[in-house]
């Protein structure tokens, strides 16, 4: 850095600021959180309790560890739409294999193996959108049939119901008490996740590629390396999250996961991570995952039907981007 | 003759740059009006304003002897005012027909919704017709070379609003549109201009000044956002024109002259050999330690294209870059920058900075070895970079976690000059660095450009600033249509004009 008296000399400027400006997108959501939680708890007497607590976040860690690294792929601003399609595939071989040996005592191993073979299934998105240079929103469409196809004709439209120890463990069991282990867990994964995100390199050129891809590239930096890493981080939570499913369910059947597809996006954007890229972060997509779960519950609890519950959640959606985007900055929409 | 345009006394600031200063002139009916200025000049802010795309700060403009202030191209083009641009507007996979009729199809439904094809083509060939052109309306554009697609879209320009909507006496400004033409080309198309004015009127600018005098009636000449010149077609010579397109004295502290240093002793620490693509051909230079080499030439010279060919933002078709070791015949950006080359792309906002993202982020983006070295992004040691960057560029209203998009032009581009001048440069390319920002910041970047040789750093300074080419580079290659066509050296003791850098840049001198 080349200094001179000149520039010193000169006035420093007065207006220093810490703190980054702080938009909508980031406090409007937790303001969310905490609406919907008093408006429940007010209108259902079951929701404000530890059983629920206990069964909500059980069900909250599945979709939070599913969108995990899909929020590093949007913060790149790519999309993964093969989330759901991985957990099912993921969950389905997993389960073929396990009946397959008929073995109780390969425990834990599995944690592992949907994490590889999610991984592997999203190193295939990321070479396809990078290497054959498709946008990744036409790649994990076409992915997401795939998988879902291949699903589909293992499990034969039936559903496999299996038993293992270590699964009671992972979704049952509670080593703090009222959270159960698969909670537990998500949430750990959730904070290294946001600790990749903000103190590594690969979390700032996901940051960088999203906020200017061009500008990226043209400073020389990996953008095609590391978009297939973020797509194999999605494919890897997206297994892990396939695995943790079947262990809360005892079985696959053929509509696990299909939730997830609109799930994980919903999570990740209402939590306040744009679309197009370059801002926003997996630390924010916890809170979105919060909003989308306690909305479930409490709609459950208020009985609404699943129909009208599907609309509630689209309108909350794209309300809650509505809200939250700072549209004048943002003159593309795609 | 009666008038058909006037502008009064128009002005427009961008911030603090003032683009337009009080400009004011006439276009009579059915005439050609030449404009010329060096880039920048403040043509295309005039073109913009009378197109609709902005509206002036002060002055004012009437059309056919009404006050005129378009709010968009589309009730600019509806009035009688439409532009060709360099770069062409066609749909090349539709017909000449559709092309021409563009947004008109409302014209010619029947029953609300059928377009009537065959209403269409009858249309079209009358207004080919009336041009003067000889095409069949029905093919696709793309099927036509670059003349004739230009007349098509001339055709679409000044004859088709009077078939369709009435208007007679349009005006066209056509912008550059030789640039890319050749000489039997451009016979054609001043050939379809003289034809075309005895039913329009047009406002030509172009760098080729010799057609130009050729062609207008009238020719005026505008610098740094003022009209400084207004001249008939026989005081017009290319001299006068030069004079007054230029003009300015040359300020020697504005550019350290005295900082320059003497290289023709030093070792080659830059080679770039035979490089070719697809703007540009067979391009050698060897740079010497702490020299800064000058690249001129108007927009279609390819000088930009070379630039990033030689950072290695785009791939060359043949040739090498040496930069410290072995000559590479495919440049990588990514391999350079660890090298020791850093690079400022001439488009600020699209390839230079990140302006949804903080400071300090823009500030370290190539230099990841250096924040993250192991697994964690060492993120207080680049917030402290970021403060110290402020301190020495003088990055004013900077703070480490400003947005970028906060700052102005001028600080936006110290922050990407920071963040190469942060590394260990043997090589900096700049392409157009102080484009678009003010005075103060200008001369801020021209001080680090010079301070950086002195650290043995070599310069390859492209830009259409004249001055500052001349001001800041040791020698100057002037490029035209994708060579090199003259090295001009450029010592503090007798630093060449800008005439004649100009002379070199325009074809018809070639």
């Amino acid at each position: 850095m080349s200094l001179s008296a000149n520039s010193i000399s000169r006035k420093r400027n007065g207006t220093r600021r810490f703190v980054p400006a702080v938009d909508r997108g980031t406090w409007l959501p937790v303001i969310v959180v905490v609406a919907l939680v008093i408006a429940f708890s007010w209108m259902s007497p079951t929701f404000f309790t530890w059983r629920n607590f206990s069964a909500t976040s059980g069900e909250a860690a599945t979709l939070l560890i599913a969108s995990l690294g899909a929020s590093f792929v949007i913060l790149m601003g790519s999309i993964d739409l093969s989330v759901g399609a991985v957990v099912l595939l993921v969950a389905t071989v997993t389960v073929a294999l396990l009946q397959h040996f008929q073995s109780s005592d390969l425990g834990f191993l599995v944690l592992p193996f949907g994490a590889l073979l999610g991984g592997l299934l999203g190193a295939f998105n990321g070479a396809i959108c990078v290497l054959g240079r498709v946008p990744s929103f036409v790649v994990t469409l076409g992915t997401l049939s795939v998988f879902t196809g291949t699903a589909l004709s293992i499990l034969a439209g039936a559903t496999i119901m299996f038993d293992l120890p270590f699964f009671e463990t992972l979704s049952l069991a509670q080593s703090i008490p009222h959270l159960p282990n698969i909670a537990l867990c998500a949430a750990v994964l959730w904070l290294v996740f946001i600790f990749v995100g903000i103190w590594t390199r690969f979390g700032r050129f996901a940051l960088l590629i999203g906020g200017g891809e061009v500008v990226a590239r043209t400073a020389g930096l990996p953008v095609d390396r590391y978009r297939v890493y973020a797509f194999t981080l999605s494919g890897a939570t997206a297994g892990l999250a396939g695995i943790f499913a079947m262990s809360r369910l005892g079985a696959v059947g053929p509509t696990l996961g299909v939730d997830l597809l609109l799930n994980t996006i919903a999570a990740i954007v209402v939590g306040g991570t744009s679309l197009a890229g370059g801002s926003g972060g997996v630390q924010r997509t916890f809170i979105g995952v919060a909003i989308i779960t306690i909305l479930n519950d409490g709609l459950n609890l208020l009985g609404m039907g699943e129909y009208w519950q599907m609309v509630i959640k689209g309108f909350v959606v794209v309300g809650a981007v509505l809200i939250s985007q700072d549209r004048l900055r943002s003159q593309i929409v795609k | 003759m009666t008038e058909l345009l006037r502008v009064e006394g128009l002005s427009k600031s961008f911030g603090p740059v003032a683009v337009l200063q009080d400009v004011g002139f006439a276009v009579p009916t059915r005439s050609i009006i030449g404009l010329v200025g060096e880039n920048g000049a403040g043509k295309s802010t005039l073109f913009n304003i009378l197109t609709g795309l902005i509206r002036p700060d002060h002055g004012a403009v009437f059309f056919k002897g009404r006050p005129f202030r378009p709010r968009s191209y589309k009730e600019a083009f509806a009035a009688g005012v439409s532009r060709v641009f360099q770069e062409q507007a066609l749909i090349l996979s539709a017909p000449v027909y559709e092309n021409l009729l563009l947004s008109q199809e409302h014209r010619f439904t029947r029953f609300g919704q059928l377009v009537d094809r065959r209403a269409m083509i009858r249309m079209a060939e009358r207004i080919v017709e009336d041009a003067g052109i000889n095409i069949d309306v029905r093919r696709n554009a793309g099927a036509f070379d670059f003349s004739k697609r230009q007349a098509i879209e001339i055709a679409r320009a000044c004859v088709a609003p009077r078939h369709l909507m009435g208007i007679e006496d349009p005006l066209v400004l056509l912008d550059e549109p030789t640039s890319t033409l050749d000489r039997e080309d451009e016979t054609a198309f001043f050939d379809l201009l003289r034809r075309l004015r005895r039913q329009a009127s047009f406002i030509f600018v172009s760098h080729r000044l010799t057609e130009v005098r050729d062609i207008s009636d009238i020719i005026h000449v505008m610098k740094d956002g003022r009209l400084v010149g207004t001249l008939g077609p026989r005081e017009a010579d290319e001299k006068t024109l030069h004079g007054l397109m230029v003009g300015r004295e040359r300020a020697d502290d504005y550019y350290h002259l005295d900082r320059q240093q003497a290289v023709a002793e030093r070792p080659v620490a830059c080679r770039v050999q035979g490089l070719s693509g697809a703007e540009f051909r067979d391009i050698s230079i060897e740079l010497r330690r702490g020299e800064i080499v000058g690249i001129g030439g108007l927009l279609d010279s390819g000088k930009s294209a070379l630039g990033s060919a030689i950072a290695g933002v785009r791939p060359p078709s043949g040739g090498t870059v040496t930069l410290g070791g072995l000559p590479s015949s495919r440049p990588s950006i990514r391999r350079f920058v660890r090298q020791g080359l850093g690079y400022i792309p001439a488009e600020r906002l699209v390839q230079g900075i990140i302006p949804g993202l903080g400071l300090a982020m823009n500030l370290t983006l190539p230099s990841a070895d250096r924040y993250s070295p192991k697994l964690v992004w060492r993120r207080g040691l680049e917030r402290r970079a970021a403060e110290a960057a402020i301190r020495a560029m003088d990055i004013r209203s900077g703070s480490p976690t400003v947005l970028l998009s906060d700052l102005s032009g001028g600080n936006q581009q110290k922050v990407v000059l920071a963040r190469w001048l942060q590394r260990d440069l043997t090589v900096l390319v700049l392409d157009n660095p102080t484009r678009n920002i003010d005075a103060g910041a200008k001369e801020e970047i021209y001080r680090h450009i010079r301070s950086v040789t002195k650290a043995n750093v070599d310069v390859i300074l492209i830009t259409d600033e004249l001055a500052a080419l001349i001001g800041l580079a040791n020698r100057i290659l002037v490029m035209q249509l994708g060579r090199v066509v003259i090295e001009i050296p450029a010592p503090p003791e007798a630093k060449p004009t800008e005439h004649d850098l100009i002379a070199h840049m325009l074809p018809s001198a070639a």
